[in-house]
Parts: structure tokens; sequence; C-alpha cells
């Protein structure tokens, strides 16, 4: 593996957990709960443990928390 | 169990549990450090940075080994239940250990050029000398990585939070990838360490470790497929599960019905009553708990159900199937039939008898 391909591929890591961390930190102030009811107003030492599984299963958590937004607001619809 | 989430359910079985873990842990680096500071004196002398690289290898390995053991080993002797109920902790605790390793190797190796050490490991593992054909050169340290990788994602997602939110099912097969990190790491140790030459005592542990891990499955597996298969009462379906008289008070037998599911018959207060064998946490052999403060207690980690109905004491919401039993001429029979979880079933009497 080449110098360049060596340090596209750490980037590429480095920016998968870049976007996770920043996901993480919406997920377990907003997000959590929204998912599973009962981490409604769990404290935060549950928060920072969930967080690097969060960094790590970001995109599966992504797509969870929209279909559970999208199941409240048809909830909640007319 | 827990209507709400916390960080960790401590209490002071685990507080202990940790506390020797982790004083364990320091014990074995700092006794590998000054063993191998003796066995290596003078020109052999080896720097302190490689020592401590290899003390905390070492025990990340041992350690994962234990947690493997535990299973097995609590399956076929109920004195190592105990080990069992905390095996978590000695998962993340092994991750931690082995990521230590990780930075170590990197700084040391790879820390002291102009590159990442990441983008330095990443350089070096396919170019140079490293060979993925060669088993003397072949970059074992991405074996390594593997291993970590799966140790943290097992480590991540150890909280009940991704039991529940990623499935059971899920969870499950994420979990058993620790048999995958363990054949990686095997590997990593066999081609880093070995080809030294000078590493026997590390390929007899090695050898030794992964013939008793193997041995444990065995056992524990030769043991589930047992014939405990329950026959049916001809001409109804009822299957026989044994002498009322040979349950011991408060625990259970377990028989499995022709179609492969496993009951759970408990016998508690002179009365007798059947659930599942498997509990909902994660899937523990519910059949080999007893029953506590009148609820049904799992071995591994103290999930409660009423024997009655399967349902978890108040304020948990957690239900179990349920399966009818009744007591003829002494002997206990079992509708093979799983009843939705929750079900309320009329305990039979051992003094019950019919024609």
């Amino acid at each position: 593996m080449s110098a360049h391909t060596a340090q596209l591929a750490v980037l590429l890591l480095i920016a998968y957990a870049g976007i996770g961390l920043a996901f993480a930190i919406a997920f377990v102030l907003r997000g959590v709960w929204r998912l599973d009811p009962v981490a409604r107003g769990a404290p935060i030492g549950f928060r920072l443990l969930i967080l690097p599984g969060a960094v790590a299963l970001w995109p599966v958590l992504l797509r969870r928390w929209r279909a559970a937004a999208l199941r409240s607001t048809e909830g909640t619809g007319p | 169990m827990s209507v709400g989430y916390r960080a960790v359910q401590w209490n002071s079985h685990k507080l202990r549990y940790d506390a020797v873990a982790a004083g364990l842990v320091l014990l074995f680096i700092a006794s590998f450090i000054g063993l191998s500071s003796v066995l290596h004196a003078g020109d052999h002398a080896i720097a302190a940075p490689v020592l401590l690289i290899r003390a905390t290898g070492a025990c990340a390995i041992v350690l994962l080994h234990i947690a493997l053991c535990i299973g097995p080993a609590a399956r076929l002797d109920r004195r190592f239940l105990p080990l069992l109920a905390n095996r978590r902790h000695l998962g993340v605790l092994t991750f931690l250990v082995g990521l230590l390793h990780a930075v170590l190797v990197l700084g040391y190796y790879h820390g002291f050029g102009d590159d990442n050490p990441a983008v330095s490991l990443l350089h070096n593992t396919f170019t140079g000398p490293a060979d993925l054909l060669s088993v003397r050169r072949f970059p074992f340290e991405l074996l390594g990585a593997a291993a970590l990788a799966i140790l943290f994602l097992m480590a991540a997602t150890s909280h009940d939070f991704w039991l529940k939110n990623l499935s059971p099912s899920t969870w499950k097969r994420l979990h058993m990838l620790v048999y995958v990190a363990y054949a990686l790491l095997v590997a990593h140790v066999a081609l880093g360490a070995l080809p030294s030459g000078r590493a026997w005592p590390a390929a007899a542990a090695l050898c030794a470790g992964a013939a008793i891990v193997c041995s444990l499955h065995i056992a524990t597996g030769l043991r589930e497929t047992r014939p405990d298969r329950a026959v049916p009462t001809q001409p109804d379906p009822w299957i026989d599960a044994g002498p009322a008289a040979d349950i011991p008070e408060s625990r259970a037998r377990t028989v499995c019905t022709p179609g492969g599911e496993r009951i759970a018959v408990f016998k508690h207060n002179g009365a007798i009553s059947a659930i599942t064998n498997v509990c909902r946490h994660q899937g523990g052999p519910l059949g080999e708990g007893k029953v506590i403060d009148g609820c049904i207690t799992c071995p591994w980690h103290g999930w409660q159900y009423r024997p009655g109905d399967g349902c978890s004491p108040p304020p948990f919401t957690e239900k179990v199937a349920t399966y009818q039993v009744r007591v003829v001429a002494g002997r206990v029979q079992v509708n093979p039939h799983a009843l939705p979880p929750g079900t309320p079933v009329e305990p039979a009497r051992v003094e019950e008898t019919r024609a």
C-alpha cells in the first residue's frame, strides 16, 4: 500500500468517526429516548456509556432514529 | 433487569468482581515484566516499552481465554456461575488492555516518524519486508487490529440498551464475533511472536489455552445434545418430563420438545410450572436457575419471572412463554404448545394424579 493510499484510508476512518461523533452527541442528547422511550431522563453516565457504540454504529442508529421520527409524525397527524 | 437505564448496575458483588479483576491485571503485567526482566538480563535485556507491549498483549489474550471459558464452565459446573454474572465487565477489561497494547505498539514502532502512526502502520504493512504469503514476514499487526476492532464493537455494545435496540438476534450475532476475534488473536500471536524462535513458552501456553477453550466448548456441546428429547404421550401431544418427585425443590428439569424447543419445568412449594428455557435478556438457560423470592431467576444475570405466568415482577415488564403442565401418576407432563408470553397457567400440584 502506498503512503498516499494509507493516508486516504486513515482519512476515511477519521471522517467516519468524526461524523459518528457529531451524530452520537446529538443522539445521546436528543435522539435516544425517541428510539427507546425507556431512555427518557436517563443519567449522563448511561449516555456517555452508549456514546462509543453510537459513534461506531451511527448509520444504523440514524436509520432507526429517522424511522422512529416518521412513526411519531404519522401518529400525531390529522 | 431495570425499568430505566443506568450506566452500570453496581452492587457489592460486581464491585468486588471488578476490583479483583483489575488487581489481577496489574499483578499479571507486573509479574510478566518482572519475570521477563530476570530471564532476559544482561546482553539479552529487552527494552522496557517492549516488555510492557508484550505484557499487555499477553494479559489481553489471557483475559479473552477466561471470558471464553466462563460460559461453558458455568454450564458444566454451577460453582462458576458467580463469574458468569459479570462477564461483560471482563470483556470490556479485555478490550481496554488490548487497546493499551495497540497504543503502545503504535507509539513505540510507528510514533517517531513524520507520518501519522496509523498511516505508518498501514504503509509498512503492505510494503517493505511485509509479505502476505510468508509466515515469517506476515503483517500480523493487521490481525491484531481486526481483533481489537471486534472487541471494541463488543465492549461498546455491551449495555442492555444495545441488546434491546439492535434486537436480541442481531446483538447475539454481533457478540458471537468474539470467536472470530479469538481466532485472529491466536493467528496474531502465532505469526508475530512465535517465529522469533525463542518463544516456545508462548507457543505452549497458546496451544494449552486453545485446547482448554475447545475442550470446554465441546464438552458443553455434548452435554447440550444429550438425548433429553421427550416423547409425546400418545395419543395426545403431552410430553413426559419424568417423575415429579425427582425435580429438586425450587429447581427445574429441562425437557426438549419434538420440535427442539427447551422447556424448564420448575417445582416450587409443591407446585409444578413450566416456562420456556430461554431468558428474554441474553438467552440464558432459565432451567439452570432457581426460584428466589417466588420468582424463577436466570443464572446468568438474575432476570426474574413468576412461575405462574412467566411475567417479571412489577415494575418490570418482561414476559416469557408458558406451558400447560399436569401430573399423571406421579409423572410430570407438559403440553409442548407454547402459550403467548405472560399467559397465566394454573400450576399442577405434585400430589395431583390423573387416570
